[in-house]
């Protein structure tokens, strides 16, 4: 104890003042205490000792901790954490000594608390009882010395305490310095005593690593060539063991001397020459040939395709042969882990890579999708071949982390590549298809004759499209030939495509539609009963696209779980193939077909048109479709990237900086604005159509029936109800509202009803201004109006309903008899029948229209004014 | 600096014996670069008083700080705890130190008051050779210690030590 004190806090002073006492007796220069110290800091161990046996102060100097605690620390056996825990445990107990003293002094002890304290004072003491030992152990250094054990074992026992440094680091060295030394002056391998004193191998190389070890505490001059040879010494025992351990390799004896050996060298410097040879001369890279060849997956396949089944048995194979080597190489080397992987490693440059090299080659110079499934397909046979290995230790963690390891290194070079070519042959394939469907579309001019949608329930029908398309669009894409379809958009077509040079393929459009491959009956079923709708832009191609996308980015989507630049690498490449297919979709085929339809819609001249039986406007109704198909194509690029991009984490949903999200924003918004666009036109054209027919079809007769003698004629027709006219103008308009509901959104379509209702309404009154209506007509004019308010009360539109009100309210003043000039007057003059739509001034205009109006304007206008026009 | 790389500067002995040297050798002595730093220009045509150091001290400093101008220099970094600190001397400078052992210890006070780093490992170095397997009693005459240890503390100390004694 007294020691531990004195070490920790020096007495510098002391040595000063009688260095000083001493300069007085001599007239050398004498050094003072800190250039001691760094004197002490050049001799080896033995004469530091020396120096402290001259005098207290030099004593202390050398006895001081920290010194002893650094050579300890350089040979890596000095742990502060255990030191310190040591030392606040001493702390510990000397306190609660002192808390002790001071209870028994108070003298307040109840009976308890007496029996803790003895209990507590016996382990105390028994602590105290242990640091004493401890501190005794120091002169049995001698005695353990004998023991061969102790010396093999003594960096394993080396404890770490505070001020027992100098005593634990005099065990190390009592024990290992004279081996040390010894060994250090020998001339050739025979002399040291390590080799004498230990005579296997196993304890030999022990002891040569604890020399190593007690090397790096050496450094006393002249430890360069100590260490040199010791060095060589190692490298000559190396050697020595490393033959035999090869001598066992060739004659395979795995339990006895590789076993041995491997063991060995582990315990000289952890084993990797032993690891190394293992490796290198593994009898599995010498007969790769046997475990197939990578031209089979080429050349099994049908003409420019790939089958993956040969690589697939090829990947077997070698995982079974490494498992067999897994458990001998648990056998041999006791860092089993460590050599499974550097093998494995080995065997992914020389056979994985041999192999799956020339199958991306030769598929890349041959055909571009087959490289592409290739590429896919291998990567990930190949996570799943490490994934099935069976590596000597059982860490789930290390062993994902080293199958995304071997995928990356084994892939490494081609990924580049194989992004590149995956986004451009999707790029190339959807532009080509777009351009495609055009050719053809503009070869038959699809916009004239076309069945509509408009039969089916709309909206039933989208759902079931979707929630079929849903299904399709969750299922895996399966690039590994374990289920052996072929893709459903497959190299023949493609293929095809390409040797036709882009011409139309007559069967893909009208035919059999593309979709209909074995993945999605219904959905094929569906595309069936919409194919007749030949719009301007199809549903079909966007499916076909939208499929072609999904099965480039599952191949892509593969690679992700690499994790690191690689991994987010393929993330972008998924959100690119999202982006391009957006791009392609949006701008070249859908944009261009909402281009062309407001086109055909602008050119519509009602009066041009001869047929006007059909129930709508052709072009509008063409449009319409178009805004349902394209809502259509919307709600499958939404639950496109809900599944695909959004569901695996590939897209983050909230980040409002992630490309595919805005490419998807962007996409919304333009088909938002075509939309818009067209509708514009399209209200338009069908007031064009509703003038168009107001004028065309409306009798004169219809307001103003030929009085008296005819009245009868039509009378008899009991025809109370609306004229022709109005019923055709309300069917027109009904029919193309109605087909916008449930494909454009709510508000868009309550805007566009309400213009609709509105221009509706400025016609209705365009026309009533120039029919001439009589009391008996007027009957069929409220009939008209009635009919067109209860069709905008079914619009749900309390601002527009007010219109028709006030028309419907308007057309009764064609029924007031001539006679009552002065009710009329009243009813021209009250705003307030009319909502505020229509002024005095106008309702007046109106009335003019009154097919008796010079007989009744002058009591009217003297009811209103309140005097005859003295002009009149 | 850079400018002033040629010019001269004058030192001082304590027996007042004025030497000349280059300024960049006097500035292996951190002593005087930060001197120099700290005074400017103005330092340079003055003369240096070192009076802690004999003339013939001052000159066999300087030598070694003519030889070793060219050093680049030492780190600041305490690399106590590693084995970097070799023991080894290099050959000009064992030669260099083949002196009496006053003057070894005069070079060493001198090198330690000058701030030379280097210069002073080197005479430690030289030293911890010099004392290299010899008795504590030939140590005690080296170093001048006197010993203070009675005979039990004597036995004490060996006992304690057995494990560093014979090799």
């Amino acid at each position: 104890m007294s020691n531990y004190k004195r070490a920790s806090q020096p007495g510098r002073s002391s040595i000063l003042s009688t260095l000083q006492a001493t300069t007085m007796l001599d007239t050398k220069p004498v050094l003072p205490a800190e250039i001691l110290v760094s004197i002490l800091d050049f001799l080896p161990v033995s004469d530091q000792i020396s120096f402290a046996k001259t005098s207290r102060r030099m004593k202390e100097m050398v006895y001081d901790d920290t010194r002893w605690v650094s050579r300890l620390r350089s040979m890596g056996c000095w742990d502060e954490a255990e030191a310190r825990r040591r030392f606040e445990e001493a702390i510990k107990r000397k306190r609660e000594a002192a808390e002790r003293a001071n209870a028994a002094a108070a003298g307040v002890t109840p009976f308890s608390r007496q029996a803790d304290y003895t209990i507590r004072r016996r382990t105390g003491g028994g602590a105290t009882k242990k640091l004493a030992e401890e501190a005794a152990k120091a002169p049995e250094i001698r005695n353990s010395q004998e023991d061969p054990s102790t010396i093999l074992d003594i960096y394993k026992n080396v404890r770490s305490i505070r001020g027992y440094a100098r005593q634990e680091y005099g065990k190390i060295y009592g024990a290992l310095a004279p081996f040390y030394y010894d060994l250090a002056q020998a001339k050739s391998h025979t002399e040291p005593a390590v080799f004498k004193a230990f005579r296997d191998p196993e304890k030999q190389a022990q002891m040569l690593r604890n020399l190593q070890r007690f090397f790096q505490n050496d450094w006393a001059q002249g430890w360069n060539e100590r260490g040199e040879t010791l060095t060589n010494m190692c490298n000559i025992f190396e050697n020595a063991v490393l033959r035999e351990f090869e001598q066992g390799y060739e004659s395979w004896d795995v339990d006895g001397r590789m076993q041995r050996y491997a063991h060995v060298l582990h315990d000289l410097n952890g084993g990797n020459a032993a690891m190394d040879v293992f490796v290198s001369k593994h009898p599995i890279l010498n007969n790769r040939d046997a475990l197939g060849n990578p031209m089979d997956c080429i050349n099994q396949a049908p003409e420019g395709g790939i089958t993956l089944e040969p690589s697939r048995a090829f990947f077997k194979a070698l995982a079974i042969k490494i498992n067999e080597q897994s458990a001998v190489i648990s056998q041999i080397f006791p860092d089993a882990e460590t050599v499974f992987w550097s093998l494995l490693d080995k065997i992914r440059e020389d056979i994985i890579g041999e192999y799956v090299t020339p199958i991306l080659d030769e598929s890349h110079d041959r055909n571009l999708e087959a490289y592409l499934k290739a590429a896919s397909g291998l990567f990930e046979q190949c996570m799943a071949f490490v994934g099935s290995l069976d590596p000597p230790s059982k860490s789930k963690e290390s062993l994902e982390t080293h199958a995304k390891d071997f995928g990356l290194k084994t892939f490494d070079p081609h990924l580049d590549l194989y992004f590149r070519e995956e986004l451009d042959f999707f790029k190339e394939y959807a532009e080509r298809e777009v351009l495609n469907w055009e050719q053809k579309l503009s070869e038959q001019d699809a916009s004239v004759e076309s069945f509509y949608m408009g039969s089916f329930n709309r909206r039933a029908d989208k759902n079931d499209f979707l929630s079929s398309f849903k299904k399709v669009v969750m299922m895996p894409v399966t690039v590994l030939p374990t289920i052996p379809i072929s893709s459903p958009f497959g190299s023949s077509k493609s293929t095809a495509a390409a040797a036709n040079g882009g011409t139309v393929r007559p069967d893909s459009i009208m035919g059999m539609p593309v979709a209909s491959s074995v993945h999605h009956p219904r959905a094929a079923l569906m595309a069936n009963r919409l194919e007749g709708i030949k719009s301007l832009f199809s549903i079909e191609v966007a499916l076909d696209l939208v499929h072609n996308a999904k099965e480039g980015l599952g191949r892509v989507a593969v690679f992700i779980r690499l994790g690191g630049q690689a991994g987010e690498e393929a993330r972008e490449q998924c959100e690119a193939i999202f982006i391009t297919l957006l791009k392609v979709l949006g701008q070249n085929h859908v944009k261009n077909g909402f281009v062309k339809a407001v086109e055909h819609l602008s050119k519509y001249k009602a009066r041009e048109v001869s047929d006007h039986d059909q129930a709508g406007v052709a072009p509008l109704v063409t449009f319409i479709e178009l805004v349902n198909v394209g809502d259509l194509i919307s709600q499958m690029i939404d639950v496109f990237y809900e599944q695909q991009l959004a569901a695996p984490k590939i897209s983050d949903r909230n980040d409002f900086l992630d490309p595919a999200g805005l490419a998807k924003k962007k996409w919304e918004q333009m088909l938002d604005e075509s939309v818009a666009a067209g509708l514009n036109k399209g209200i338009d054209v069908l007031m064009d159509e509703v003038e168009y027919i107001c004028a065309t079809t409306q009798l004169p007769t219809d307001y103003n029936p030929p009085p008296a003698s005819l009245e009868k004629g039509s009378q008899q027709d009991g025809d109370m109800g609306p004229t022709q006219t109005a019923i055709r103008v309300r069917d027109l308009v009904a029919s193309h509202t109605n087909m916008l509901v449930g494909s454009t959104e709510k508000t868009m379509l309550d805007v566009f009803n309400g213009e609709v209702g509105l221009r509706l309404f400025t016609a209705i009154c365009k026309h009533l201004k120039r029919q001439r209506v009589s009391t008996e007509g007027a009957i069929k004019l409220i009939a008209d109006m009635t009919l067109y308010f209860e069709y905008i009360r079914g619009l749900k539109n309390q601002d527009l309903l007010a219109y028709f009100k006030a028309l419907r309210e308007l057309s009764q003043i064609y029924l007031i008899d001539a006679k009552h000039a002065k009710e009329m007057a009243t009813v021209i003059a009250d705003g307030d029948r009319f909502g505020g739509i229509f002024r005095a001034e106008e309702v007046y205009e109106y009335a003019e229209r009154r097919a008796d109006w010079y007989q009744v304007k002058r009591n009217v206008e003297r009811a209103m004014y309140g005097m005859d026009c003295s002009l009149m | 600096m850079a400018a002033t790389e040629a010019t001269t500067i004058r030192l001082q002995s304590n027996d007042n014996h004025v030497i000349d040297v280059d300024k960049a050798v006097a500035e292996r002595s951190l002593l005087i670069k930060n001197m120099l730093e700290d005074l400017g220009d103005a330092a340079v045509s003055e003369t240096i008083p070192i009076p802690n150091v004999t003339e013939p001290v001052l000159r066999k400093v300087i030598e070694w700080c003519e030889h070793h101008r060219g050093d680049p220099p030492a780190t600041n970094e305490e690399e106590s705890d590693t084995r970097k600190r070799t023991t080894e001397i290099e050959e000009w400078d064992q030669k260099f130190m083949q002196v009496d052992q006053e003057m070894l210890f005069e070079i060493i006070l001198a090198s330690n008051y000058l701030d030379i780093k280097p210069l002073l490992d080197v005479g430690c170095k030289t030293v911890a050779n010099m004392i290299k397997g010899k008795s504590p009693e030939e140590i005690r005459k080296t170093f001048n210690i006197t010993n203070d240890f009675t005979p039990e503390e004597e036995e004490q100390i060996r006992r304690e030590n057995e494990w560093a004694e014979d090799r």
